[in-house]
């Protein structure tokens, strides 16, 4: 699959790789809550992830993060699966480059 | 600059930087990517950072870590970011607080901004509108920077509210020649207060002269404070003009002014009330032109009240009364003034600072520091020294307060560092003169060279501060 290039800031490059597996943990905990059906919880990930993507450089996930934020709000299973999916193929393909 | 990270109960804290300039922003999310993201960003800027994760945590640490402003997120556990800005705002209204949302609704801001929000922020929030908002309300707010900044009182450190309303009213006192009253208990900084009290007044530049009355045997205090004619007792070789004299068109700071013989309060009185000096063996009087600001550790009223001091003198000194706060009166001071003197430490060693532990801060400013600010500064040279490693631990702050503690108890320890202080303020008056300070402690100056040996005193170097 095709790498995603991302500009972040350097001062921020010792936070990034943390960053990134915090949302490998995202997803993990999203696709539990799904099985139990605990919207909630979904919501409050995906609200967390649409304000804090955009300062670290990605734009996408803050984007991931409201669509998981609203289709939770819905109770939308589908919608969540399909943004969750994307979450996980993109962080899976992305490769920041510090400028 | 101090960064701290607070998750839940667990502080970390991390010290990079002590200037003197950063403004303390605490920020409240209760996400810990948002917290670190921020930190990262405001360091770079030279801010002191204070994160939390709740907004209970955040009340809390507004009276410890006392930010200049505050940011925190609307949407939170338990208490929200509404919630918290009423709260904060019943116990200071003038604490800025800017209020971060994922969802930019309009009823929100209009709430926060009726609540007294300074400014209502959408989450992603871009990095340079976020720091743009911080200076902007800092400066409409006034404290950009703390007092360490402002030329009143530059070595004296504090951010407690009781220091700030002190320091306002030393301020308020320093344009003009008021008589000052200064109390506190030992250790506290009086004759530091004095001197930049001197330092804002017109008389900046004529001399600053300090005496303590309880160092100087009761014998030889009025020759010293107002001088003595050659001949005018035995062992008076040469005229001596005196400390009112010495400070004439500046400022006599007379310290411990309790311990001042009762026969000589009442010519100090007659000083104050004509504003001339008499030198001992003189006929004729020499008018002055000082300012006089006084200080001591006793209950002034009291020694009044039981006849050991005059009323017409306690009135006369007791204009503007000024009442340092003991240290332990204001805890929220001691990490900063740890801080500042581990700085003070490194740069004189020339060596990387170093740092008190998380849980060694947690114990120290718990303390009760009967010593005040001059045992702090004793435990922090004392750790500083001792500590190998740049992380000073729990157990060495223990044993070098306790070992502290235990030198005010002894009575044999106690009787040491008195003699020592003693000898230390003879040498300052008489700026190393052996002969004169050994006139003054009454010993000959064999007996007395042998008092410096023990305590590892050396004359030259009151000599060398008199030139400084």
């Amino acid at each position: 699959m095709d790498k995603i290039i991302v500009q972040c800031d350097p001062d921020l490059e010792d936070l990034i790789p943390g960053y990134i597996n915090n949302r490998h943990k995202d997803i993990i905990v999203m696709q539990e809550c799904l099985e139990t059906g605990d919207f909630a919880k979904i919501r409050t990930i995906g609200h967390s992830m649409k304000g804090s993507g955009g300062g670290y450089g990605f734009d996408i996930i803050t984007d991931l993060g409201e669509r998981i934020e609203n289709a939770a709000l819905a109770s939308d299973t589908d919608k969540i699966v399909q943004a969750v999916q994307e979450l996980e193929s993109y962080i899976s393909r992305v490769e920041v480059v510090y400028s | 600059m101090i960064i701290g990270i607070f998750c839940g109960n667990v502080a970390e804290v991390t010290k990079t930087k002590t200037n003197g300039q950063a403004s303390r922003i605490l920020i409240v999310d209760d996400d810990s990517d948002v917290l670190v993201l921020f930190s990262k960003w405001l360091k770079a800027e030279n801010f002191d950072v204070v994160t939390v994760e709740s907004g209970k945590d955040a009340l809390a640490q507004i009276s410890i870590a006392r930010p200049d402003l505050v940011v925190t997120d609307l949407i939170m556990d338990e208490m929200d970011g509404m919630a918290l800005l009423s709260e904060i705002h019943r116990q200071n209204p003038l604490l800025p607080v800017i209020m971060l949302s994922g969802q930019a609704k309009i009823p929100d801001a209009v709430k926060a901004t009726h609540l007294g929000s300074s400014a209502f922020l959408t989450k992603p929030v871009d990095k340079k509108e976020l720091i743009s908002q911080i200076r902007k309300h800092l400066h409409l707010a006034g404290n950009g920077k703390t007092n360490k900044s402002q030329p009143f009182g530059e070595g004296i450190i504090y951010r407690s509210s009781k220091m700030a309303e002190l320091i306002e009213q030393g301020k308020a006192v320093a344009d003009g020649d008021i008589t000052v009253f200064i109390s506190g208990e030992t250790g506290t900084g009086k004759e530091i207060l004095a001197k930049a009290i001197h330092d804002a007044s017109p008389r900046k530049d004529q001399p600053f002269i300090g005496v303590n009355c309880g160092a100087i045997p009761e014998q030889l205090l009025e020759s010293e404070l107002f001088g003595h004619e050659k001949g005018a007792f035995t062992g008076a070789l040469s005229q001596h003009e005196g400390l009112f004299k010495a400070a004439d068109g500046g400022t006599l700071f007379l310290d411990e002014i309790g311990d001042m013989p009762l026969d000589l309060q009442v010519k100090l009185l007659r000083v104050l009330q004509d504003f001339q000096v008499r030198p001992v063996g003189s006929v004729r009087s020499v008018p002055i032109n000082v300012r006089i600001i006084s200080a001591t550790h006793t209950n002034l009223a009291e020694a009044v009240k039981e006849g050991h001091f005059r009323a017409d003198l306690y009135y006369r000194l007791n204009v503007v009364p000024l009442a340092i706060p003991n240290l332990a009166e204001r805890p929220e001071d001691i990490e900063l003034l740890l801080e500042y003197y581990l700085e003070k430490f490194a740069l004189r060693k020339g060596e990387p600072k170093k740092a008190f532990s998380p849980e060694a801060l947690d114990y120290l400013i718990a303390s009760s520091w009967p010593g005040n600010v001059r045992q702090l500064i004793n435990v922090v040279d004392l750790c500083a020294t001792l500590n190998k490693t740049n992380i000073i631990p729990l157990s060495m702050a223990q044993k070098a307060l306790g070992d502290e503690e235990s030198d005010l108890r002894t009575l044999k320890d106690a009787k040491h560092l008195f003699e020592r202080e003693y000898l230390i303020s003879v040498l300052q008056l008489t700026k190393g003169q052996v002969a004169n300070s050994a006139r003054i402690a009454g010993r000959n100056r064999t007996e007395f060279y042998k008092l410096l040996n023990a305590h590892n005193l050396d004359p030259s170097d009151f000599r060398d501060q008199a030139g400084a």
